[in-house]
């Protein structure tokens, strides 16, 4: 049975749920308390000891479900099912013939008898048992299907089978070559119900690891790249990073400077200077949020992008208060209205059909932003820009540039291309960049991440 | 007075059976988890919306188990002072004064500083005792002699801080008071946590307890509950009521009436002598179920034919 345990263990743990080893022990003496008899009770149990949030009890019930279920070889699969009773009679017929006739050669293997006699009980055994000795748990990827299916017919005596075809189809008695076919039958079935098995052991057990392969193939690879049937998954990526960064800065708290004095914790910490109160602590704390300004470039030139950047942006905008978010080609929009009315694909197909293409214009965008926006920022306010600085020969206006480094606590740009086309062509990254505090090209979602982990970290350590 | 762990629980239908009889119908997932909570000694984190019995599953189990009950509450800000344990000062300062001539009686004789210090010394820790130790729940909870039902409700509210504090407690059943040292659990609280995931339990907290998710009850078990709170309930407008709020739950509202929201519309109704729902008696009376007023008006359209719905659920 602990072998049984440590499989499902397993299974869990390529569920995508963390089960560590002291999880495992306690669960096994969980197990041990409440005993195999009931089965509604045993899966209660393991969802109470082995989950650790709502979805993982479901994802639980649905692994015990799955694993601990014994439908292999059920009589729907079966060929002979709906004739099992006549075609067990004929079997019968032919063995009781066969054993007059002495001299013909018979289903010698283990195999083979319990194929002919339709035992499928005996035969769900022996493959389970097969599929132990092979390993099958350790199965990965789809690639391994046949591999394992293979192993597993080998284990099971898939040569001496062969053997018994053989022979008995090369004599000339008809009943046994009756029987060669009948068994030639049988072995079809088999291997497509190892191949059914092994199927359904990879989707237990290779759950997590197809799909932790793609999704590191996505994060690594360039934006422009993904293709669009990706974009669900690409979507789900993103929530979970931006989920991820805003929880993880966004509870830090600070003790505020005024407001109510924390009476006893001021009286405790002065009691060395004799009750003077030389040190205060204040009741009410704040939550230091950083303020966030992104600005997200959609013009023709960085089309292949701006799909994902706003992705990114409509997941920053779910998980953070306080952002403001724009696009821009010429002119500086809000979208942060677009983005609360629609769902995600919604709001960025509107917004590229609404307001993308054309060609970029920084030095216009930057005056719009001096003139909407330049008075709300101030020094903890993070100004991002996402765009590749090609100003189609503009004229740049740096000096917008010169005091927003001035006024806002960093800037920071992300530039999808490499750093070596940055002054190539119209592209005034040049001009741009000594007023940005961070600049760096970006254009994968491992990129994204580690930048935004550096934003949000500068942006709460009030450096 | 029992010791906890004396009274062991036979089986899953056992307690069932015992936390029916104390009109709690439970589950049993939640009977279960009792179960292995009392028989493996191990914290029960309960998750669940608010209003589905969380608190009131720890005050039952104390109930049945004949213990006390002993309950923190969490909310931002709280700290070990409040939590744990806290010194008397006020106490300590008016002993001092008070004992003053004692002191200088104790010190005569006492030549030199290094004297004078040495016959303080052997006196005080007498000042850091438990005399003067004002107890907090957790403190109270490890120094039950026979044991007892922790509840600590709302774990989500308290600060990150606290959480690694309660690390310690949960798994050793232990806390460390400098002044007086480690102090031990008499007998290990059976130890219930509830918490509405306003915010996410670190993973080293969730792992030392077992997880309990209480969804909000299905018909049948709503109705059950039901009829073992509000007993005086006729059977048609039992399940009137219970059909008409399964729907509700259905809607997309602010906030979804749990069973404590089913129970007290129930008894309201029920002090409204209505024999059945009707819709100008829902209607005034909606607010018992529904906590905000969008939800209130977003019900108006649907409340006709989710009342002839229960009226049809009634019949059957």
């Amino acid at each position: 049975m602990q072998q049984t345990l440590e499989d499902f263990y397993k299974v869990i743990r390529a569920a995508g749920i963390k089960v560590s080893p002291s999880d495992t022990i306690e669960t096994s003496r969980t197990v041990a308390l409440v005993g195999y008899s009931d089965r509604d009770i045993l899966r209660n149990a393991f969802q109470v000891s082995l989950a650790k949030s709502e979805t993982e009890q479901n994802l639980v019930a649905e692994c015990f479900d799955q694993f601990f279920s014994f439908d292999t070889f059920s009589a729907a699969n079966d060929p002979r099912s709906d004739n099992t009773a006549e075609g067990n009679d004929a079997i019968n017929d032919q063995q009781a013939a066969t054993s007059e006739q002495n001299e013909v050669p018979q289903a010698q293997s283990e195999l083979a008898k319990m194929l002919l006699e339709g035992d499928t009980a005996s035969l769900a055994t022996e493959m389970k048992k097969a599929a132990r000795e092979v390993g099958l748990t350790d199965i990965w990827f789809f690639t391994q299907k046949s591999l394992y299916a293979q192993k597993i017919m080998q284990k099971m005596g898939l040569r001496d089978l062969q053997n018994d075809i053989a022979a008995m189809g090369k004599g000339d008695c008809p009943s046994s070559i009756a029987q060669a076919g009948e068994l030639r039958n049988a072995k079809e079935y088999l291997s497509e119900s190892v191949k059914d098995f092994v199927e359904q052991q990879l989707s237990m057990y290779g759950r997590n690891a197809t799909r932790n392969l793609r999704e590191d193939h996505l994060k690594s690879s360039k934006l422009s790249n993904v293709e669009q049937r990706d974009f669900h998954v690409m979507h789900d990526l993103v929530r979970k990073m931006a989920k991820r960064l805003s929880t993880q800065y966004s509870k830090k708290k600070k003790q505020d400077k005024r407001g109510q004095l924390d009476f006893r914790k001021t009286l405790r910490s002065n009691v060395a200077y004799d009750g003077v109160m030389f040190e205060t602590y204040w009741k009410t704390k704040y939550i230091d949020k950083p303020r966030l300004l992104v600005m997200c470039d959609i013009s023709g030139s960085v089309q292949a992008y701006a799909r994902f950047l706003l992705l990114f942006l409509h997941s920053l905008n779910d998980v953070m208060q306080r952002i403001d978010s724009y696009v821009f080609t010429g002119n500086l929009i809000s979208v942060k209205d677009i983005f609360e009315a629609y769902p995600v694909e919604q709001a960025i197909d509107k917004i590229m059909t609404d307001h993308g293409m054309g060609g970029s214009d920084y030095g216009t965008t930057l005056l719009d932003l001096d003139d909407q926006c330049m008075d709300d920022i101030d020094n903890k306010t993070t100004v991002l820009i996402l765009g590749d600085a090609r100003n189609n020969s503009l004229a740049p206006r740096t000096e917008v540039m010169q005091t927003l480094h001035l006024r806002a606590k960093r800037v920071i740009w992300l530039n999808p291309e490499p750093a070596t086309f940055w002054n190539a062509g119209d592209s005034v990254m040049h001009k741009y960049k000594p007023y940005c505090h961070m600049a760096k090209t970006c254009n994968t979602l491992d990129h994204l991440e580690r930048m935004l982990d550096d934003l949000l970290k500068a942006a709460t350590s009030g450096t | 007075m029992k010791e906890l762990y004396n009274d062991k629980f036979t089986s899953v239908d056992d307690i069932q059976q015992r936390f029916e009889a104390a009109q709690y119908i439970c589950s049993e997932q939640i009977a279960t988890c009792v179960y292995i909570a009392h028989n493996l000694q191990k914290p029960v984190m309960v998750e669940g919306p608010a209003g589905v019995g969380k608190t009131e599953l720890a005050k039952t189990t104390a109930q049945i188990l004949e213990v006390p009950l002993v309950r923190l509450q969490c909310y931002e800000g709280l700290d070990e002072s409040k939590a744990l344990y806290e010194w008397k000062y006020a106490k300590q300062l008016l002993y001092t004064q008070l004992l003053k001539d004692k002191l200088s009686e104790l010190l005569e004789g006492a030549t030199g500083l290094e004297q004078s210090m040495e016959r303080i010394h052997s006196h005080d820790d007498l000042f850091f005792s438990e005399t003067f130790l004002e107890p907090r729940p957790l403190y109270k909870a490890l120094h039950e002699e026979l044991g007892c039902v922790l509840l600590i409700d709302e774990v989500d509210k308290s600060d990150p801080e606290f959480e690694a504090f309660l690390l310690e407690v949960l798994s050793e059943f232990q806390v460390s008071i400098p002044e007086l040292g480690t102090i031990k659990a008499k007998i290990k609280p059976l130890v219930f946590l509830t918490s509405n995931n306003s915010r996410e339990m670190s993973d080293a907290l969730k792992r030392r307890c077992l997880h309990l998710y209480v969804p909000y009850p299905d018909e049948k078990l709503e109705s059950r509950i039901l009829s073992s709170r509000v007993p005086e309930l006729s059977e048609t407008l039992r399940k009137e009521v219970v059909s008409f709020v399964q729907q509700v739950r259905e809607l997309d509202l602010k906030k979804v009436p749990s069973i404590s929201e089913t129970i007290d519309w129930a008894k309201t109704l029920l002090l409204l002598h209505s024999e059945q729902l009707e819709s100008p008696m829902v209607k005034q009376t909606l607010n018992v179920l529904l906590k905000f007023e969008t939800d209130i008006d977003a019900m108006g359209d649907h409340l006709r034919t989710f009342i002839s719905k229960a009226h049809k659920r009634s019949e059957r």
